[in-house]
């Protein structure tokens, strides 16, 4: 190749193309993506963070989470179970339909096969789906992630190694702000064997003034300050646990569907 | 020239010392917590940011710079340039540093540098490359060497992608999940292409040169160039990543493909050094360049493996993503810089490093650290992508103590290789001080005989620039 | 692994060291060419053509909409038993069977399973207090107006599905239906009694 111009200009096609391929096509694709509608339901998805939380996503980036922890859940294949809700007028036909076949595990056009016949006999089934893969099974999600979930976020903070368990649905998995508190202070405490450094930063060791302060940590023994002193997150301690807890991604989407497991009666 | 060297050395030891700090946090994750400052979260970055910022892309531009005005034949003219744009450089680096060591980070991989660094890193190195192209389009020597493809190639690419990470990430974000395609894009085209192209470009021109061998040949280098450009540049996003399908997929392909310029690469160098590696053995310059093309196939192969969907099961949010990362930048990037550094520098600023045994040794450790620091990571990533893959039986925080022993292996290779670091940063300060009082005995020579005309007396930077 | 042999003496290009002419073996472009194709042919299986809902897990937009929930009177279904498992099977049950102290049954309540369905999307719209009677046996707890906060898809849904489950054999009710109810409630309706629910139509 003699000419220079033809290095430049081979680079520019080559350059240009993934550029097209992968910085205008997704922003053309997603740039303009808005709320979608949650499966069997008219609620949107996802409402946006409240502002607290939003504050704590800039204390997670500023102190550099994503470089031990990932924010999104993957999904290797999807499941469904035929369920028997009602064995209608001849219970034993419905029984010796269903008898020696699996009901579980099973890709949809099986599962519809089944559930049909059941139908037949004068049953009803439904049919429960349901995502599968190690992550799903580790319990850090109901479903993998997708691009709605992070359409308020910005910075987005994916995350791309394991050093710490995954943290797209650890508001639904840990719902007391208490323990993010006290794990963002001493992980250790409750954690035992955590590799994640202290952020003894984020908090303040004051005197216990005339009553203790109503924030303040309530610490396990061998990690509690001196006596006569408190533990009290700091505002942006605060905020990162606010941040934490908003972080939920369970609910069924278009791209992403699966029965919802239904609510847990409270007592 | 050397402030551009002399500036990467010295990142390139601060970087060592953070990343061996942030290594060391594994073992004692008290060690150092009560600062904001060098939590884990900002020193990793930092460190991996030093490293790439702070010494490959200068030590690359550097390379580049020599090689073209000498496979130009024509020497670089207008000595203040490189000195304002190095000094830009280094500013943009301190400040992008201690952006992050503060909490300005901007939250993306390898582009965590606030606005107060990326501005003037990327200004410093349009200066050098425009520079650079000034002198590559007014050349004498008007036939191509196949280097120079590459170092043009590479010299028109970091800005792209860069200008483009910059304002679609930092500037006036793209929405959402947008945001990490991006970064993945930029990641990839900087870390796996720009390295490529600069680094082949150097090997290219460094192995046949220090063997006295042909390079073999011409039109499969030419074909490698135009695979390597064509294919690695799609590669980058993840699978299972939360976007559509066709974007990993889209990477996956890629990965696969890359094979061919990887073989292509891998002929041309067997071809070229066959037969000539032990009665070069002795040639430290050789030793590192040698090496890093050998760092090169295998991060290539790591790459491939990363991105085929039945492997990556084993290998995706594991060490072995930062393993391969480190072996591409350290082990073939910055072991070829090293080799073309103590090969350029003696015979630009026509005098001999200070400690020419050092290099030796230097090659030893950073050869021994750089093993250590990969080879346990890798096995290590696949150790923990396995028990991650089976979580009804291995629990998380099992996962997290079984990577410990690999950890303190890789701990041990950083220090190795801070080490070797450090004698690198000494060979070359040591060269500066020399120049510098080489420079100041001719000044003073040139004061004392003002009438005495002659050459003897020239400006001692026009010289450093005719011997080049 | 030999060249095609038109090596011709090497060039040298200027200043650089010589570099040889042979050209490219054809195996390896053989290889390039096959490994296009391989390649081609797995984005074909995996990409979802660009469709920007397909993601990993689903190899086509065909897939994905195998597992979306059915339209129809089936989708009415699924949402209804979906909102009624979140809001009222907390207190009727899951089963429909009622919980003691807590709520009347509503498999085989003569309320549920009517011809009509005025009164019934009244109940959820306005609440109950005082005393009813549901299957022979007195209640007297007081249900808050559980679905005046829904939309009147899935409180259409949720009656739906309620008069279709557990042996109830009542008709769907339409969104137009829990609609028109709604808007001639007016504001702030209070809850009913159960003389008031038994004197109203069905």
């Amino acid at each position: 190749m003699k000419n220079g111009f033809l290095i430049f200009f081979a680079s520019f096609v080559m350059l240009g193309g993934s550029w097209c391929g992968f910085v205008l096509a997704p922003v053309l694709q997603l740039g303009g993506q808005k709320q979608t509608t949650i499966l069997n339901s008219s609620d949107v998805y996802p409402v946006g963070r409240p502002g607290l939380a939003n504050q704590g996503l800039q204390v997670y980036r500023a102190n550099g989470c994503a470089a031990c922890h990932t924010e999104q859940v993957q999904q290797e294949g999807v499941a469904c179970e035929v369920v028997l809700t009602s064995a209608g007028i001849n219970p034993m036909a419905v029984t010796n339909a269903m008898s020696s076949l699996k009901l579980t595990g099973l890709d949809k056009n099986t599962a519809d096969v089944i559930v049909d016949r059941i139908t037949a006999v004068g049953g009803k089934a439904e049919i429960h789906i349901t995502a599968t893969g190690p992550d799903i099974a580790r319990g850090w999600g109901l479903r993998h992630s997708v691009a709605e979930d992070f359409l308020y976020d910005d910075p987005v903070q994916l995350g791309s190694v394991r050093i710490g368990p995954d943290l797209a649905d650890v508001g639904a998995r840990r719902p007391d702000v208490n323990w993010q508190l006290l794990h963002l202070y001493a992980p250790q405490s409750v954690v035992n064997g955590s590799a994640m450094p202290p952020f003894r930063y984020l908090f303040r060791i004051q005197k216990i003034g005339g009553e203790p302060s109503p924030d303040a940590l309530n610490l396990p023994k061998g990690f509690t300050p001196p006596a006569g002193y408190e533990v009290v997150p700091t505002a942006q301690a605060k905020e990162l646990a606010a941040y934490l807890l908003s972080l939920q991604a369970d609910v069924p989407l278009h791209d992403a569907p699966f029965t919802q497991p239904p609510a847990v009666s409270k007592p | 020239m050397l402030a551009l060297f002399g500036g990467a050395a010295l990142w390139l030891v601060v970087g060592s010392v953070l990343a061996l700090i942030a290594s060391i946090k594994f073992h004692a994750p008290e060690f150092l917590a009560n600062h904001a400052c060098l939590t884990y979260g900002r020193l990793q970055p930092a460190a991996d940011d030093a490293l790439l910022y702070g010494f490959c892309l200068p030590a690359g531009l550097g390379v580049a710079l020599w090689l073209l005005a000498r496979l130009g034949g024509t020497p670089l003219r207008g000595a203040l340039v490189p000195i304002v744009a190095a000094n830009l450089w280094h500013l943009g680096v301190f400040a992008g540093l201690a952006g992050i060591l503060i909490g300005d980070s901007t939250g993306f991989t390898w582009l965590e540098f606030p606005r107060g660094g990326s501005v003037p890193i990327f200004f410093a190195y349009l200066l050098l490359a425009l520079w650079a192209m000034m002198n590559f389009t007014g050349r004498r020597e008007r036939a191509l060497y196949p280097s120079q493809w590459f170092l043009v190639a590479a010299l028109f690419w970091f800005p792209w992608i860069y200008s483009t990470a910059n304002l679609l990430l930092a500037t006036s974000p793209v929405r959402g999940v947008v945001q990490a395609v991006i970064g993945w894009w930029f990641a990839n085209n900087l870390l796996v292409v720009w390295t490529g192209l600069m680094g082949l470009g150097a090997t290219f021109y460094f192995l046949p040169k220090l063997t006295g061998r042909p390079l073999k040949s011409h039109y499969l280098v030419l074909f490698a160039f135009c695979t390597f450009m064509l294919f690695a540049t799609w590669c980058g996003i993840p699978t299972g990543a939360p976007v559509p399908a066709w974007m990993p997929t889209l990477s996956a392909v890629a990965a696969a493909w890359l094979l061919v310029p990887l073989l292509v690469v891998f002929l041309v160098v067997w071809q070229t050094v066959q037969g000539s590696v032990k009665s070069n053995w002795h040639n430290t310059p050789f030793c590192f360049i040698g090496s890093g093309i050998d760092a090169f196939l295998l991060s290539g192969l790591m790459l491939m493996l990363m991105s085929c969907p039945q492997l990556s099961r084993f290998t995706s949010f594991t060490w072995f993503g930062p393993a391969e990362t480190q072996l591409r930048l350290y082990g073939f990037f910055a072991m070829t810089m090293f080799g073309a550094v103590y090969y350029i520098l003696p015979r630009a600023v026509a005098l001999e490093f200070p400690f020419p045994k050092l290099a030796r040794v230097h090659f030893w450790l950073s050869l021994a650290g750089i093993a250590l620091l990969v080879v346990p990571l890798a096995i290590g990533g696949v150790v923990q992508g396995w028990k991650l893959r089976h979580p009804d039986t291995i629990a998380f925080a099992d996962t997290t103590k079984a990577m410990l022993p690999f950890l303190r292996a890789s701990t041990t290779g950083l220090l190795l290789m801070l080490l070797g670091n450090l004698l690198f940063f000494a060979n070359v300060m040591g060269l500066t001080l020399h120049w510098k009082i080489a420079l100041i005995k001719q000044f003073i020579a040139f004061v004392k005989s003002p009438l005495e005309p002659g050459s003897a007396y020239a400006s001692p930077r026009r010289d450093k620039e005719v011997r080049a | 692994m030999s060249d095609e042999s038109k090596s011709s003496t090497p060039q040298t290009s200027g200043t650089g060291p010589y570099v040889s002419r042979s050209t490219v073996p054809i195996w390896i472009i053989v290889l390039t060419l096959v490994l296009l194709f391989l390649g081609m042919v797995y984005f074909d299986h995996h990409s979802g053509w660009f469709d920007p809902q397909v993601y990993g897990p689903y190899a086509s937009t065909e897939e994905l909409e195998l597992y979306q929930p059915k339209s129809g009177e089936a989708a009415l279904l699924a949402r209804g038993k979906a909102r009624y498992d979140q809001v009222c099977g907390l207190c009727h049950g899951v089963d429909g069977l009622g919980k003691a102290g807590q709520a009347p049954p509503l498999a085989g309540s003569e309320w549920v399973d009517t011809k009509g369905f005025e009164r019934l999307t009244h109940i959820p719209l306005v609440g109950v207090a005082g005393q009813l009677s549901v299957k022979g046996q007195m209640w007297s707890m007081s249900m808050p107006a559980m679905g005046a906060a829904m939309s009147d898809e899935d409180l259409a849904g949720v009656l739906t599905y309620i008069r279709h489950s557990w042996g109830n054999k009542g008709g769907p009710v339409t969104a137009e239906e829990v609609k028109a109810a709604r808007a001639a409630l007016g504001t702030h309706p209070l809850p009913m009694t159960g003389d008031q629910m038994s004197k109203m139509p069905e």
